[in-house]
């Protein structure tokens, strides 16, 4: 080609292309949304109640929305305010709600899974609802699934657990009892269901949940973290790690399981045991082919490693929190109000069967009358603990940490004592 | 044996002929031509058999999931024929509006992202094929660079800039995120395509008075039309599908099909599958429309440029 550029051309040329770009950007066009401001405002407004946002990933899902928004509409219109309700899927919403936050887009009330709480209290944008707790009757145990460094940053909305959710008809046939108390006895009864021919425990042994190995290793006497030190590698997580290994190495559990794929064995009866939060029966009971299989469904207690120890139990739930700025008072009063009006609390229980956290709505006949949930109230919730690794910014690389290393066991590529001693160096890293 | 012509009929003694078929005939007959290579027809088959099961098993297996009533999706073992067919997923699908919404929010952003993609890197396409300037081929490799970056780096970035000319939450955002990244291969594959038209063309052009602002538009357009219908494809089906993109800067109102999807199907304990296959069904109805419309420019396109000459 002989033709030569001159810069008039050049410039010619890119005048084009950048003219080009702005016309169909304009072309493209909606009225841009201003970005928020970010900055610090005071938790009260005297000056009466102003809009606000409250993201959450319910508004996304079809079940809780329907619960959520005439909720949402009826606080909006008592008040003579616009709620916006920015969601996100369940999976991307805490890496959306930072970038939020972070980037000082969000202020107001969002709703919180309770292993969330560190990562966002990091940020240092999160609203202290302490006076906003007080004398509203939330159980302890679900105030203190809303604090972190000493500090109510979220007020509860629904809290319990995820512990062990059995078949009793398959335990029926298996002619074993629905009560294995310690470890020896739950092996005994993952024998006898495998007698069955159905997966005996849809235990996690994808990476993707093998997080769950962690109350494990709590059964088996581990710590996780004491003094602030990771105390993955010694004995007692080890030993847990073994024990697993053995399972999966006679067949009582098995491979590629995650959280969804164990609830679709469990709702096709093909397992007798998984792990799960009262959120995931209903998805369950959806997707059976068997109409009784609600009145089947029953929460144990997770064995002990000898009787008369604690069962451990890993805390489940979702709080309200405030982000600090525009709005933040009345998403503050929103934040009480959902989740501790017992007209309220009774209403969501009643919808979605996701526990309450006040003592008057626990008490209340609707939420008593729930054989499912009252059974997982007293077996399971009563025991939970938020996990070790919560209080960590970093607290999913450490579980992913964990997750891998059990991985590496169960598939035979490290032995036990070799896996956790990595887990445990890379979380002592990760601690700093 | 009338109006058969046979070798004896035609005075040719069939012994004499040659068995031996010719280098011409062997090649013509791709049954010979696939044993002398060692590769019996079956073989073939079986290959696209598999390639095509590949490629369509998991067509199927969306309808059949998007016909299948929820208390069957996971029967096991999984049924290939469903027993019972609902249409009643399609029904939900169609009757949430916030899907349509979705669905209206694609077709504008791609639409908007294809047509800027294409006018841009036409220019710029033109101007690396046809012009010689000092740094021409750093800039090339500088333009192609960008596709190298993780996107969530650029999305981070992107974020941030976005938030300070308070473009959040708007189409624009979502247009110019997806030409960020469409740019780049749309002003190669458009280069390729210039590259392949003769330069005595141009020349013919300026000849005749004609600047290169004629020259483009009235003589080398009109000849690169298929690569410019492939690259605008291409900018489409980019962000048609983009999903982290979208979540992030559009915003709830804005936001397009593949965030819009799962924010809608999948949740914290289970995903709605069949409602999902059902409306992933649909909503890729305008691309399939817009594909075999285009489908023959598209293969002009993406060839153009191969060999040049």
């Amino acid at each position: 080609m002989s033709a030569q550029l001159s810069r008039r051309d050049l410039l010619r040329f890119s005048a084009i292309g950048l003219g080009a770009a702005a016309i169909a950007g304009v072309a493209a066009g909606c009225a841009p949304v201003a970005g928020g401001g970010g900055a610090a405002a005071p938790s009260k407004t005297p000056a009466g109640p102003t809009d606000f946002s409250f993201a959450s990933w319910g508004m996304s899902e079809d079940a809780t929305k329907a619960a959520l928004g005439p909720t949402i509409s009826s606080f909006a219109k008592k008040d003579g305010i616009t709620i916006d309700t920015p969601s996100y899927p369940f999976n991307d919403y805490l890496g959306q709600l930072t970038l939020q936050v972070r980037g000082g887009q969000f202020s107001g009330a969002a709703q919180l899974d309770v292993a969330w709480l560190a990562s966002l209290a990091a940020l240092g944008k999160l609203t202290d609802l302490g006076s906003y707790a007080k004398g509203r009757g939330y159980t302890p145990a679900a105030l203190n699934a809303g604090q972190f460094d000493g500090v109510q940053y979220g007020l509860p909305w629904t809290i319990a657990a995820i512990g062990l959710i059995t078949n009793t008809e398959l335990f029926e046939k298996a002619g074993v009892s629905n009560t294995p108390a310690t470890i020896d006895e739950y092996e005994d009864a993952l024998k006898a269901l495998k007698g069955l021919g159905v997966i005996p425990y849809a235990a996690s042994t994808k990476t993707a949940q093998l997080k769950d190995f962690i109350v494990w290793a709590q059964t088996f006497g581990s710590p996780i973290v004491e003094d602030g030190k990771c105390t993955i590698g010694d004995a007692a997580s080890v030993d847990a790690v073994t024990w697993y290994k053995k399972l999966y190495d006679q067949g009582l559990i098995t491979a590629d399981v995650d959280r969804g794929a164990a609830r679709t064995l469990f709702s096709q009866g093909k397992t007798a045991i998984y792990d799960d939060a009262p959120a995931g029966r209903a998805g369950v009971l959806k997707n059976s082919s068997d109409p009784e299989l609600g009145s089947k469904m029953a929460p144990i207690a997770r064995p002990v490693l000898k009787k008369g120890d604690t069962p451990q139990e890993l805390l489940w739930g979702h709080l309200v929190v405030v982000v600090d700025g525009k709005g933040a008072g009345t998403a503050s009063d929103f934040a009480q109000w959902l989740t501790s009006d017992p007209a309220q609390e009774i209403s969501y229980f009643s919808a979605l069967g996701l526990p309450p956290t006040t003592e008057e709505a626990l008490a209340a006949s609707a939420v008593q009358a729930n054989p499912f949930v009252n059974s997982f109230t007293e077996l399971v919730t009563k025991d939970a603990k938020a996990s070790a690794l919560w209080q960590f910014p970093q607290y999913a690389q450490m579980e992913n940490a964990v997750a891998e290393q059990v991985q590496a066991v169960l598939i035979g590529a490290s032995s036990p004592k070799d896996a956790m001693k990595t887990a445990g160096e890379q979380i002592t890293r990760l601690i700093g | 044996m009338t109006g058969i012509l046979t070798a004896k009929s035609a005075s040719i003694d069939p012994t004499t002929v040659d068995p031996t078929p010719t280098r011409a005939a062997v090649a013509a007959d791709p049954r010979r031509s696939d044993r002398r290579r060692g590769r019996p027809r079956w073989a073939i088959w079986l290959t696209l058999l598999v390639v095509g099961a590949f490629a369509f098993l998991p067509v199927y297996w969306l309808v059949v999931t998007s016909l299948t009533p929820n208390a069957d999706v996971f029967a096991f073992p999984p049924r290939l024929f469903p027993t019972t067919i609902t249409f009643e997923h399609y029904a939900d699908v169609l009757a949430n509006p916030a899907i349509l919404g979705f669905l209206g929010n694609s077709i504008w952003v791609s639409a908007i992202t294809a047509v800027l993609s294409v006018v841009v890197s036409m220019y710029m396409g033109y101007a690396f094929s046809k012009f010689r300037f000092r740094g021409r081929a750093s800039l090339m490799y500088f333009v192609l660079s960008s596709q190298m970056f993780p996107q969530a780096l650029l999305l981070v970035t992107l974020y941030v800039v976005f938030a300070q000319f308070g473009l959040l939450n708007t189409y624009q955002a979502l247009v110019i995120s997806f030409t960020t990244f469409t740019l780049p291969l749309c002003v190669w594959m458009l280069k390729g395509f210039f590259d392949a038209l003769p330069d005595e063309l141009i020349e013919a052009a300026k000849i005749d008075g004609a600047g290169h602002w004629r020259t483009l538009h009235s003589v080398i357009l009109p000849l690169a039309a298929p690569g410019l219908v492939a690259a605008g494809l291409f900018a489409f089906v980019r962000g048609w599908n983009d999903f982290i993109f979208a979540l992030t800067l559009a915003g709830p109102e804005k936001q397009t099909l593949p965030p819009g999807l799962v924010n809608t199907y999948i949740g914290e304990a289970s995903t709605a599958w069949p409602e999902l296959m059902a409306a992933s069904l649909i909503t890729s109805i305008p691309v399939c429309i817009a594909f075999i419309a285009l489908q023959r420019f598209l293969v002009g396109g993406i060839t153009a440029g191969a060999v040049k000459g």
